[in-house]
């Protein structure tokens, strides 16, 4: 078995996991992240959630139920870890926009309102009303993209169809980086003259460079173009998620992919390593402190089986949030499923309470009481917990 | 308004087996269902053709019917019938008197069994539970219930039978106490329709005493809930029954590339209210999981339920009630027809139709028995060199169902239903159950212009909610996993809806 020493093991690689983790690479701690797959950033719009119940992101955190775990993040706290992350991802080259005290609407692919925080600036052109009437551009043969949802909510807007050659969303998205087939798009585009006041596209626009792409085409038509997120395969999302993963790396951390971890050392109250598989040989990464980032249901921290809720490395305690009867309400459009509850209970440090362990620290959608669904702080949640753990992991370190 | 001899009412296994018989006896008639064919019982059961064992030991009568029917219907039904053949399992513990009454019943009943030992048994089905004292192979069958009713309605349809699906009886019209019509509503469009014919069969099965109250009559009654659920593998390729008394989750059937597994027995007052417990899915899971061990941790994609119509008894559990069924003369020109299996629909359909044409004083004999189900060529379905070569545009990756197949379907049935398309497809059976290629079938509805984009978003709506009611109950593991994944896409993502 290899041994290998870090000031902080992370588990998982999604926003909360990456964003702990390059906040202490950036501090000089030594720092491994350790994860089985993708994290839900990658099916995700790309739109950092804070809180979409109030206009105000920040006063809508307010408003939310006590034992949510926003109250246990500083106010400051939150600015901060949302203005060094748009900081970071403007340095990387796919800056965000908006502010943290004010929600915006990005257009779905149904033409409703998706209600976020930070946009990706290739959403920033979307309407903010159903006035303005958009030229929706599809893809023949994409099989997740239907203009006719949004041209139902907007009578004064028109679709046009382009054959890229191929019809799935990787596929388009790696044409677009191919600047001959951008030059011959744009020819095309030109020749449906275009009446309408903005340019919709599904998000295919690229993969690395979209904000380029975005910006050529805007110019070449002399229009406002945006993009409209899709469900999986989300290519905002995968921007979001490569940034994050470049600038953990930039930042001298180190990423175990693909390694879920299969075991826990223990000794007393404090964890001593994690065992993780790879190849078949057993890997042991030893650290001072952990932060347990592996999500929720999807991102697969948690797993419910017949009887329990199971929190899969260490076994922690999970808040269950009554008997399996209970975890759905019977009218699925009702927000309110108390299976949003499950998770890890965290004190102000983020550790997680229950257990006399006590270098963890717990930060994203595992936590207990976050709601995500019904509150809309997903990413956001992330990010601001991922600033808390990663705090609270320096001063246990010293 | 139309006119015709004889309507139907019910578009379950009962009354399309009716409408063939009729059809096939020259006589016009017109059948009127509230949802789908196979809506209630029908579309809600296992999925067994009994090779009768089941009932050798409490039902004798009814054991004897079901194997004729079951020989009747691999002979007509080729199609619809995959005949896997049964085992009866008998575990540490089960009553070995029970064997004894079995194996001597089945001789009564001239129903072929043969006992086999434990080894043998598990050659014929690896999966089964090592610890089997021995099994009892007997010629059960897996039966699709819903083509099953598609091919019998064919019939009528090719002579010129009147069949109004998505279209609910209202009201019976009386003329001098006689029943000489129905009011039927069109559930997509309110619109209501009058059909006046000269006799009424009333098949709705536990819906019948609603419908016979309409009329002024009764039907009296036993309503029994059963649960079943449904596994993401073809656990076994043999129907497994449990060598005891009928009892709650005793019988696996493999069907396509899932198993169904059930049921319960619990009483309910009213048909269109019926819950399923967790307890019920854990019962069943449990019990199944003994005679096949990998049951409890395989992934289980869906629990439903449906409504056993029983004749009325004075036994109090349901388990135990013949499965005889009865058709009862009203005297006013209504016939109601209940109880039975989903096996004997044909002869419960023959012995009605005899009785319209002694009625009717008209003598040509029953043939249904005898001529095979019509459209059986056509129903060798999608072939797969067909799907692989549509793989680009395959928009259920589940059950591998492309583009071409749901245009196709659209356009030949005039279908404004995604549940229509689903049914003739598979669309959406599969794992994720629907949940991400509905949105892509409305999508495609919507862009051919035969839905407004309203209807489509109502139609997702109300999909997603009928969905939900399905998977709600098995919902933990992977399926949970899905469903999370589900709900993030179309309330997070799509916006869907907006939390109050
Ligand atoms: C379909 C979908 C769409 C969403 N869209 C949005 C959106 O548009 N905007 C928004 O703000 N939020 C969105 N969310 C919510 C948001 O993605 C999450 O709330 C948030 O990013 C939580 O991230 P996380 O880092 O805590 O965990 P996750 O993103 O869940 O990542 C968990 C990580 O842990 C790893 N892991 C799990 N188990 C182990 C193990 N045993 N060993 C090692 N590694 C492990 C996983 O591989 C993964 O990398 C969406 C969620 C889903 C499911
Ligand atoms: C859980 C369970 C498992 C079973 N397993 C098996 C099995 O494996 N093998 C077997 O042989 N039998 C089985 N059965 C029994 C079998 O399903 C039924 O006996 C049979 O399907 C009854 O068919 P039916 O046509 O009489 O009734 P149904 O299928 O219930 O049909 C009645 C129809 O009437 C319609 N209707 C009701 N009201 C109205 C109205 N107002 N207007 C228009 N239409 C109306 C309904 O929508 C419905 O489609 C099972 C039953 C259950 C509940």
């Amino acid at each position: 078995m290899s041994v290998t020493e870090y000031d902080v093991i992370i588990l998982g690689a999604g926003v909360a996991g990456l964003t702990a983790g390059t906040f202490l690479a950036g501090r000089g701690f030594k720092v491994a992240l350790v994860t089985s797959g993708e994290p839900t950033a990658c099916l995700s719009t790309g739109c950092i959630d804070v809180c979409s119940r109030n206009h105000n992101p920040l006063v809508g955190i307010k408003e939310l139920p006590p034992a949510h775990p926003y109250h246990l993040v500083p106010g400051e706290t939150i600015i901060e870890s949302l203005n060094n992350f748009q900081a970071a991802m403007s340095d990387i080259g796919i800056p965000y926009v908006g502010t943290e005290k004010e929600n915006r609407l990005v257009l779905s692919a149904l033409g409703t309102f998706k209600t976020s925080c930070l946009v990706p600036s290739t959403m920033a052109a979307a309407p903010q009303d159903t006035k303005a009437s958009i030229h929706i551009v599809s893809f023949a043969g994409l099989k997740d993209f239907y203009p006719s949802y949004i041209i139902s909510r907007r009578n004064n807007s028109k679709t046009s169809v382009y054959d890229a050659g191929v019809s799935s969303t990787m596929g388009i998205a790696s044409h677009f980086e191919d600047k001959d087939f951008l030059k011959s798009f744009i020819i095309w585009l030109k020749e449906q003259n275009i009446d309408e006041d903005t340019i919709a596209f599904p998000a295919v626009l690229g993969l690395e460079s979209a904000v380029e792409i975005v910006k050529t085409i805007s110019t070449s038509v002399g229009k406002p173009v945006f993009e409209i997120p899709t469900i999986p395969p989300s290519m905002p999302g995968r921007r979001l998620f490569n940034a994050l993963k470049d600038n953990f790396r930039k930042k001298g951390g180190n990423i175990y992919w693909g390694w879920p971890v299969i075991g826990v050392e223990k000794s007393g109250k404090i964890i001593e390593a994690v065992t993780t598989e790879s190849k078949g040989r057993p890997n042991s990464l030893n650290g001072k402190a952990f932060i347990l980032a592996t999500g929720s249901f999807v991102g697969g921290g948690l797993t419910a089986t017949r009887e329990a809720i199971i929190e899969n490395v260490f076994h922690l305690p999970v808040h269950v949030p009554g008997p399996r009867d209970t975890w759905f309400e019977n009218d699925y459009f009702s927000f309110n499923h108390a299976i949003g509850r499950a998770g890890i209970k965290v004190d102000s440090f983020l550790r997680p309470t229950e257990t006399p362990l006590e270098n963890i620290f717990v930060c994203g959608g595992i936590l207990a009481d976050t709601e995500i669904l019904k509150y809309g702080c997903g990413h956001g949640l992330a990010l601001a917990t991922a600033h808390v753990a990663a705090k609270s992991c320096m001063e246990y370190i010293r | 308004m139309i006119k015709t001899d004889v309507i139907i009412i019910g578009g379950g296994a009962t009354g399309c087996g009716i409408a063939r018989d009729l059809a096939l006896r020259g006589i016009p008639h017109c059948l009127v269902e509230k949802g789908d064919f196979a809506a209630g019982a029908t579309g809600a059961c296992h999925g067994l053709l009994h090779s009768g064992g089941r009932y050798v030991v409490t039902d004798p009568i009814a054991a004897h019917e079901c194997y004729n029917e079951n020989l009747i219907l691999r002979r007509i039904g080729e199609k619809c019938v995959e005949q896997t053949g049964g085992l009866f399992v008998r575990l540490p513990g089960d009553s070995k008197r029970f064997r004894e009454l079995f194996l001597r019943g089945c001789e009564e009943a001239g129903i072929p069994a043969e006992a086999i030992s434990s080894t043998l048994a598990l050659d014929l089905v690896p999966n089964l539970n090592p610890e089997i004292e021995e099994a009892i192979k007997v010629p059960d069958c897996s039966i699709d219930p819903f083509r099953l009713c598609m091919l019998n309605i064919r019939t009528s349809q090719l002579r010129d039978g009147l069949i109004f699906t998505r279209h609910k009886v209202t009201e019976i019209v009386k003329s001098h106490g006689r029943c000489i019509g129905i009011k039927a509503t069109d559930q997509a469009t309110g619109e209501e329709r009058e059909i006046r014919g000269n006799l009424i069969i009333n098949a709705t099965g536990a819906w019948a005493n609603m419908i016979a109250s309409l009329a002024g009559c009764e039907v009296p009654m036993t309503l029994a809930k059963g649960s079943l659920v449904i596994t993401n593998h073809r656990l076994t390729n043999m129907v497994i029954n449990r060598l005891r008394p009928p009892s709650d989750g005793d019988i696996i059937v493999p069907n396509e590339a899932v198993c169904l597994a059930g049921t319960t027995s619990l009483s309910v007052e009213n048909p269109d209210k019926i819950n399923i417990e967790s307890t019920e899915v854990d019962t069943i899971i449990s019990e199944a999981g003994r005679m096949i061990p990998h049951f409890n941790n395989t992934r289980i994609i869906r629990a439903f339920s449906g409504v056993r119509p029983l004749l009325k008894s004075k036994k109090v559990d349901a388990h135990e009630i013949s499965r005889g069924f009865q058709i009862i003369d009203h005297q006013n020109g209504m016939y109601s027809i209940v109880g039975g299996k989903l096996t004997t629909f044909r002869l419960m359909a023959e012995k009605m139709v005899d009785v319209i044409m002694a009625s009717f004083k008209l003598k040509k004999a029953c043939e249904t028995a005898e001529i095979p189900l019509d459209g059986q060529e056509e129903l060798s379905g999608y072939p797969l060199s067909k799907r692989l070569a549509d793989m680009k545009n395959i928009v259920c990756e589940c059950e591998l169902v492309s583009k071409d197949e749901v245009q196709r379907i659209i356009t030949e049935t005039g279908t404004r239903n995604v549940g229509d398309i689903q049914h003739r497809t598979r669309l959406g059976m599969g794992p994720c159950q629907g949940g991400f290629c509905t949105f892509r079938a409305l999508g495609i509805m919507n862009d051919m212009s035969v839905i407004s984009p309203e209807q489509s978003m109502d139609m997702l709506r109300g999909f997603l909610q009928r969905r939900f009611r399905g998977i709600r109950y098995a919902l933990w593991g992977d399926q949970l996993r899905e469903e999370q994944l589900v709900e993030y896409i179309y309330l997070g993502i799509l916006a869907m809806e907006k939390p109050q």
